[in-house]
């Protein structure tokens, strides 16, 4: 499991963007783009640095979800990020 | 036809280059009306932005011949588009990578011809190897992505271990050995270019290998040449869906190689019209969009959404009209056509053939019959 002191950060090369068509947040990277849901792009936007715990609490605070669930559904979120080597974790 | 939107547009900011590759992308005959300008270049990026374009690539030629390029590439960010560079990297010096790096480039993808200095430099008919390694160390010390990109063709396919690993000592997150397509340049030195088929068997397990064993570590995408396949590459999903490419004269085409495979398609240019009607409007990007226009044995093919009948270009090239099925579909009537390339090559035994390396214009027009 990603511990809570992780600090995620985008990947080198990889910017997140509005896509002006959509409005929605899209990641680009060399030959490619992926377009992230809202949850997603809720917590990309977040990974500047700050660590797993505090992005879980401010997404609660925001969302009024259940801290629990809400944990599960970012570590997952950044696991899959991850694999695709668009964020790295540290 | 309702057009969609698209997300990646090739800029080929100039014709001008260096090297003398016998695959080069440029056109094997040149008109020259003058280079597109800063300030075109300026507004074709907005109204490609405007377009719904994420994405652009600086290519050519070689695009570090435009001394614009770090202002180009400046544009292209204040649009919010994702920059990146593709470039053989000779005249990457330290301080150009970081002038191009403080203008806001996003990646840089370099060209390799092979491994080892002395092939490499004979296929690219001029002293580029050393400089390319020059230009990695110079684009990682900026702090820039680096990717890199190494045309695979009979000369160099053997090489493809050692390929692989000047790949992993220059530190890239990501690799294409792309087999060589055979337009232009390519297409007039085929003979020479085509791999065998053992040549090919062999590279497809080492690229495999690598990739298992690089995962993580490096992406490594392989290419194999299509002439070997038996169902065509969904040639840029589909004419006119999601990429444009803007050629040094300000002509807008749907693929990088449409002007000189199909003469008969007339584009429009940037100086005449706005990129956006071009887009949605043009005869050239209408012509192959969806899959109306296609004829059996497309038509009534359950394929036909996947590899959209394949590649306009090769089609013109092999069968002299860009609207038949890509020969190298074995449904295709014309799959005779690649077959009979393959089984001259099997006679020859992949015997080493001359090529032609690319000419300058200039040169060209010096001894027209060169
Ligand atoms: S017939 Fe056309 S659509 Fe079907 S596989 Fe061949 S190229 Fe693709």
């Amino acid at each position: 499991m990603i511990p809570d002191h992780t600090q995620p950060r985008l990947a080198d090369g990889v910017r997140l963007e509005i896509d002006g068509t959509t409005g929605k947040g899209v990641l680009l990277f060399p030959e490619g783009i992926i377009e992230l849901n809202e949850t997603a792009q809720e917590i990309v936007t977040r990974c500047d640095g700050r660590p797993l715990s505090e992005i879980v609490l401010g997404l609660a605070r925001e969302y009024d979800a259940d801290l629990e669930m809400l944990a599960a559904d970012v570590r997952e979120t950044l696991a899959d990020l991850q694999r695709r080597k668009l964020v790295k974790l540290a | 036809m309702n057009a969609p939107r698209p997300y990646a547009l090739l800029a080929e900011i100039t014709y001008r280059c260096p090297l003398h590759c016998p695959y080069c992308s440029n056109p094997t005959r040149m008109r020259n009306n003058g280079e597109l300008t800063t300030g075109e270049w300026g507004r074709v990026i907005r109204e490609a932005a405007g377009l719904g374009v994420l994405q652009i690539g600086f290519s050519g030629g070689e695009p570090l011949a435009r001394r614009d390029l770090a202002e180009l590439i400046h544009g292209a960010r204040e649009a919010r588009l994702y920059t990146n560079l593709i470039t053989s990297g000779v005249g990457l010096d330290a301080n150009r990578a970081r002038e191009l790096r403080d203008a806001g480039l996003d990646s840089v993808q370099l060209s390799f011809q092979s491994d080892h200095v002395d092939l490499a430099d004979e296929i690219a008919g001029a002293n580029a190897h050393q400089r390319k390694l020059d230009a990695a160390a110079n684009i990682r010390a900026a702090g820039i992505p680096l990717s890199l990109n190494f045309v695979i063709h009979r000369r160099n396919i053997d090489r493809l271990p050692q390929i692989i690993e000047l790949t992993e000592t220059l530190g890239a997150v990501r690799v294409e050995l792309a087999n060589v397509q055979f337009y232009g340049w390519a297409f007039l030195n085929r003979a020479a270019l085509l791999p065998t088929r053992e040549q090919v068997a062999r590279a497809r397990e080492v690229a495999n290998a690598a990739k298992t064993r690089l995962t993580g570590k490096i992406d490594i995408f392989y290419v194999l040449p299509d002439y070997y396949e038996t169902r065509p590459k969904p040639c840029l999903n589909g004419w006119g869906q999601r990429y444009l490419t803007v050629n040094p004269l300000g002509d807008v085409l749907p693929c990088p190689t449409a002007s000189s495979a199909i003469p008969n398609l007339r584009f429009e240019n940037v100086r005449e019209r706005p990129l956006d009607w071009i887009w949605r409007e043009s005869e050239s990007f209408n012509r192959f969009r969806g899959t109306e226009w296609m004829p059996e044995p497309c038509r009534s093919c359950p394929q036909k959404e996947i590899d959209f009948g394949g590649c306009r270009c090769q089609a013109a090239l092999l069968t002299g009209n860009a609207a038949n099925t890509d020969p190298v579909c074995t449904l295709s009537p014309n799959r005779a056509q690649v077959d009979a390339v393959l089984r001259d090559l099997d006679q020859s035994s992949g015997h080493t053939r001359e090529w032609t390396p690319r000419v300058n214009p200039r040169k060209a027009a010096i001894r027209p019959n060169a």
